[in-house]
């Protein structure tokens, strides 16, 4: 009844390419959107160097010359400042486009979903399957794990090595 | 794609099963065996996950269903250091262990006195109860099961899985109405699983076209297939197990349309007209081919089917479309 374990591990579990084909399209993304936020994080960093260097050259200047006292010191240059707007604006699209696809949020779209894509549909940006995908959540409501008849099972098991086999 | 060990392995194919019972050294070897409760252990070893136990419980169903008891009883020892001996859990699962071991009807028995002496100490205990219900079932003694299977259900009624066995059970004996009944229980319990509409859809039409159905009857059956067929796919777009029961429906009523029409009006579900069935054949088959056609193709986004099921669709299409082709001719 119980076959050798030997002749199990003498098949060796092959991985299919499939997986590979379906991340192709999250590592295009993943790297468009790390791009795009690197853009944005050196255009911050250039306005805040500017910034710096602009309050610097004031704070000089206030020093040497004692004549004018506040009125020119107040301000950053416009550029400066639209420079940082824009460059947080860049970082945070960077970001977005990083996310992973959000869920569907109607339950038959979500269960549709399921049916239709199986684990694919699941798989995050680095193409890993989310943690908490369980399939059909009702499935043992047919399967009733509870229930399990393993002795069918084991002659059903059996019978499948004695007569197809694994490839 | 290697199924995950986090899922419970009862519905995978043999070829799974085996894969992932081949996996069964490599985990072993890989998690630890056991976690100490010491805080400070807790400090310099990786903290405990509830997966690490989830995985040794599927790895035990798969190796007990592949036949490999070494790495089965590696799973239990080492569930039974975490948990105990008492726990409910393990002991169900102490009992699957022995259940698969048994040679021979005797020892079947002891499992089940053993089971018995469980449940005289303590009648609560739930999956030894189930476990002695599936060992009835599993040697053959039904009726035991069914009445065993009916004692649980009366102290634990919203247990939505035994109502699904009681179905499961009285479908195996023919007994249609009981099972529709005990169906019906597991859709009040999970009103939204369109898995479960789908079978209630099936055991309908099982009845419906069972010897004894005839006249009312039969088309209160089949009326009420087609609604829950229609839940289904109403639940879940594009759930090929869905379309596919609705094809069927409705092509036996169109076929039956001319018989059906006078007996319609005493019963409280009335068929819908032969318009709305026809529109529904269509839909279902255009769905059925649109599903068939990217599974063939392995579209991207349509990989989720099964093959199998995919197959009987396309058999039950051609047969349509040629039964059509002779009407025209």
């Amino acid at each position: 009844m119980t076959s050798p374990p030997v002749q199990l591990q003498a098949i060796t579990p092959s991985l299919p390419t499939r997986r590979d084909k379906a991340v192709a399209p999250f590592r295009i993304m993943t790297w468009i959107s790390k791009t795009i936020t690197l853009l944005g994080a050196v255009l911050l960093g250039h306005a805040c160097y500017s910034a710096q260097e602009h309050s610097a050259l004031q704070s000089f200047k206030a020093a040497t010359t004692t004549l004018t006292s506040t009125s020119a010191v107040a301000s950053l240059p416009i550029d400066i400042a639209i420079e940082t707007v824009v460059a947080t604006l860049v970082i945070l699209l960077g970001l977005v486009l990083g996310t992973r696809p959000l869920r569907p949020i109607q339950w038959n779209v979500w269960a549709g979903k399921i049916e239709r894509e199986g684990e694919e549909g699941f798989l995050d940006s680095e193409g890993e399957m989310n943690r908490d995908f369980v399939g059909n959540p009702f499935s043992f409501l047919e399967t009733r794990p509870g229930f399990v008849d393993i002795r069918k099972q084991r002659k059903e098991f059996a019978g499948w090595i004695k007569n197809s086999g694994p490839q | 794609m290697a199924p995950s060990l986090l899922h419970p392995p009862s519905q995978l194919s043999p070829a799974a099963a085996l894969q992932l019972s081949q996996q069964a050294p490599a985990v072993l070897q890989n998690s630890p065996s056991t976690v100490s409760k010491s805080p400070f252990s807790a400090l310099f070893s990786a903290s405990e996950t509830p997966e690490l136990w989830i995985k040794y419980e599927n790895l035990l169903l798969s190796c007990l269903r592949t036949g490999d008891e070494l790495a089965a009883k590696q799973c239990l020892e080492r569930l039974v250091a975490r948990f105990g001996d008492g726990n409910e859990r393990i002991m169900a699962f102490k009992g699957l262990v022995k259940e698969a071991d048994a040679q021979h009807n005797g020892e079947l028995e002891t499992v089940l006195k053993e089971y018995e002496q469980i449940l005289r100490d303590n009648d609560t205990n739930i999956p030894i109860t189930k476990r002695r219900i599936a060992l009835l079932r599993s040697m053959g003694r039904v009726p035991d099961a069914v009445s065993a299977l009916v004692q649980l259900l009366d102290f634990s009624p919203t247990d939505a899985e035994a109502w699904s066995e009681l179905a499961d059970l009285y479908l195996s004996q023919g007994m249609y109405p009981q099972a529709i009944y005990a169906m019906e229980e597991v859709l009040i319990l999970a009103p939204n699983a369109w898995s479960v509409h789908a079978r209630l859809g099936e055991i309908l039409l099982m009845a419906a076209t069972a010897p004894g159905a005839a006249g009312a009857s039969y088309q209160k059956y089949m009326a009420e297939a087609l609604k829950r067929f229609s839940r289904s796919i109403e639940l879940c777009d594009d759930y090929l197990r869905g379309y596919y029961g609705l094809k069927l429906v409705t092509t036996k009523l169109l076929k039956e349309s001319a018989k059906l029409a006078k007996q319609a009006e005493e019963d409280g579900l009335v068929l819908p007209d032969t318009n709305t069935i026809e529109r529904l054949n269509e839909l279902a088959t255009a769905k059925l081919s649109e599903i068939i056609r990217h599974s063939t193709a392995q579209d991207r986004g349509w990989r989720g089917y099964d093959q199998g099921e995919v197959a009987v669709a396309r058999e039950l299409l051609s047969e349509d479309s040629s039964a059509a082709s002779r009407i025209e001719r």
